[in-house]
């Protein structure tokens, strides 16, 4: 038998942060939608928030046009600055973004 | 999706719902939304992640084989099945093989050039030479890899754009300098490869597609969107024909870049398709003429609504013309330079404003946040990129006069980088030719 010992090519994935704790529950919370304007955003994510608006009493889901959208902006540091100190509990962002 | 969590740093999983692309085009059905609402609910309340820290050294792999060539069958079978292969046979980077390649680079194996998106694992001096060495790679030619892939890495490349979109960017590497020649980098005839009497491009280029697949997790279908992928077993790597430069042109590292020529250098852009242009007359013109109307025509091969490259509308680059040294001695005698060649092509590829509205050309324009690009919706005709300066032209290609090529650009920046090569680069080129043989340029069988 001849053995080869080589590489794994795949370099290694550093962890520095860890995902946002979930929410306990989506009623009484505010929401915030962050719009990509592609890939029908402009109808997916008013669709949600009715969805939303309809299944959770008290939930607050900002519209969508309440951020700044476009793709070129919504990763912008001002953007992040508006959503956090906006005081929303969470951010659904979309699509493809 | 898991490539863009990473690639924040985030653990390799993350709560996903997915639907058909069909959901996502106009006029669709938005039913599956409504029907799989709790699922997204969920994510938002109930998810949890279950990941290991994986950072860390790169990790060993162990096959066996009834012989020497069962095994590297076996060793090819596992990198392919573990998604880390293009299709095409691998040389099996072993320690050994590894430390070979690694003799190419003044910097220590651990040296971090930074995360590659858009799985966002990190790029090290080895990581590179372990690419390398699968693709058939040597020693001499880690240098240029090693500039590229910085160059890749730079933000100004928007490489955590164009690694997973659509529109299948590739990168172009052009070198400079006389590592070219010294590596064995064509800059003549098929220039874009394959050449076995000068391997390097393709063996640097298969090592950054390897780099952006394995290590950014650029695979067709999830990682990058690529609808098509052209040219991206080998992407593009080769050397300006700086010995074909007419007196007084200067180099493309010296126009883009401010590198003095001899300066060992590359610079990196990206473009998402080649077009062949059949520049020269078909009868009886003057020079004056042949000229004029070779012009014309790679301009209209130019004035093209490519969307794909406004985010380097000021900037970045429309895409790249290369002449042949032959052309370009010839326009030199008649008196265009690099500079009045660019002027013309910018001129005369701008589009009628009504044609561009035509092709839905402005509700993109209007997409971008650049004030510059913005701009451009005055203007009639418009401009295909902000400044003449922006449209590269490269001399390559060999001694024939007859066609030029057009690769339209996927371009945010054009990065130059200078190459650094190691104290021992003489021995490995001299090691180069004694197992390749003597130059390309005087080597004939």
């Amino acid at each position: 038998m001849v053995s080869l010992e080589f590489f794994d090519p795949s370099g290694t994935v550093e962890v520095t942060q860890r995902h946002a704790p979930r929410l306990s529950s989506l009623e009484g919370k505010r929401i915030a939608l962050l719009s990509s304007e592609q890939w029908q955003s402009f109808r997916t994510l008013p669709l949600l928030k009715s969805l939303l608006e309809a299944d959770f009493p008290g939930v607050d889901v900002l519209p969508v046009d309440a951020f700044p959208q476009g793709q070129t902006v919504i990763g912008s540091e001002s953007t992040s600055s508006l959503i956090k100190s906006s005081g929303v509990d969470a951010v659904i962002i979309g699509n493809a973004a | 999706m898991k490539n863009a969590v990473t690639g924040l740093g985030l653990p390799p999983e993350a709560a996903l719902v997915t639907f058909p692309m069909d959901m996502f085009l106009p006029g669709s059905d938005l039913a599956p939304l409504r029907e799989r609402k709790h699922e997204i609910y969920d994510g938002l309340t109930r998810w949890k992640p279950r990941y290991k820290q994986t950072a860390g050294a790169n990790a060993m792999l162990r096959v066996e084989g009834a012989d020497y060539e069962d095994a590297l069958d076996k060793a090819n079978d596992l990198l392919l099945t573990n998604l880390w292969g293009d299709g095409l046979p691998v040389r099996v980077p072993t320690r050994s093989r590894v430390d070979w390649i690694l003799r190419g680079s003044p910097l220590p194996r651990t040296h971090v050039l930074g995360k590659l998106p858009s799985r966002g694992a990190l790029v090290t001096v080895e990581t590179c030479a372990i690419a390398l060495a699968m693709a058939g790679g040597r020693p001499e030619y880690l240098p240029v890899l090693l500039a590229a892939v910085d160059a890749f890495l730079d933000p100004r490349s928007e490489t955590e754009h164009l690694q997973p979109t659509s529109g299948g960017p590739i990168p172009v590497v052009i070198v400079n300098g006389p590592i070219a020649r010294q590596i064995r980098l064509n800059s003549g005839f098929g220039c874009l490869g394959p050449d076995p009497r000068r391997p390097a491009g393709a063996s640097i280029g298969r090592a950054l597609r390897l780099l952006q697949q394995n290590v950014g997790g650029a695979l067709p279908g999830n990682g990058t969107m690529a609808t098509y992928g052209a040219m991206r077993y080998t992407n593009m790597i080769f050397a300006e024909d700086e010995e074909g430069l007419p007196e007084g042109w200067d180099s493309h590292a010296a126009e883009r870049h401010g590198f003095s020529r001899g300066t060992n250098s590359i610079s990196l852009l990206f473009v998402n398709g080649v077009a062949n242009i059949k520049r020269c007359g078909a009868r009886k013109e003057t020079p004056e003429e042949d000229a004029l109307q070779g012009m014309y025509r790679m301009a209209d091969f130019m004035r093209t609504p490519n969307m794909s490259c406004l985010s380097g509308y000021e900037n970045g680059a429309p895409g790249i013309m290369i002449i042949t040294r032959v052309v370009a001695r010839s326009m030199a005698s008649l008196g265009w330079t690099k500079s009045s060649m660019r002027e013309f092509l910018w001129e005369h590829s701008k589009i009628p404003r009504h044609l561009l509205s035509r092709a839905g050309g402005p509700a993109w324009i209007e997409l971008e946040s650049n004030p510059v690009t913005l701009a451009s919706l005055n203007l009639d005709p418009w401009p295909i990129t902000a400044a003449p300066e922006n449209v590269v032209l490269v001399v390559a290609g060999g001694e024939h006069p007859t066609h030029s090529y057009w690769l339209q650009g996927y371009c945010p920046g054009v990065m130059g980088r200078q190459v650094a090569v190691p104290e021992c680069f003489d021995e490995l080129l001299a090691s180069a030719d004694r197992d390749l043989g003597c130059g390309a340029d005087v080597c004939m069988i």
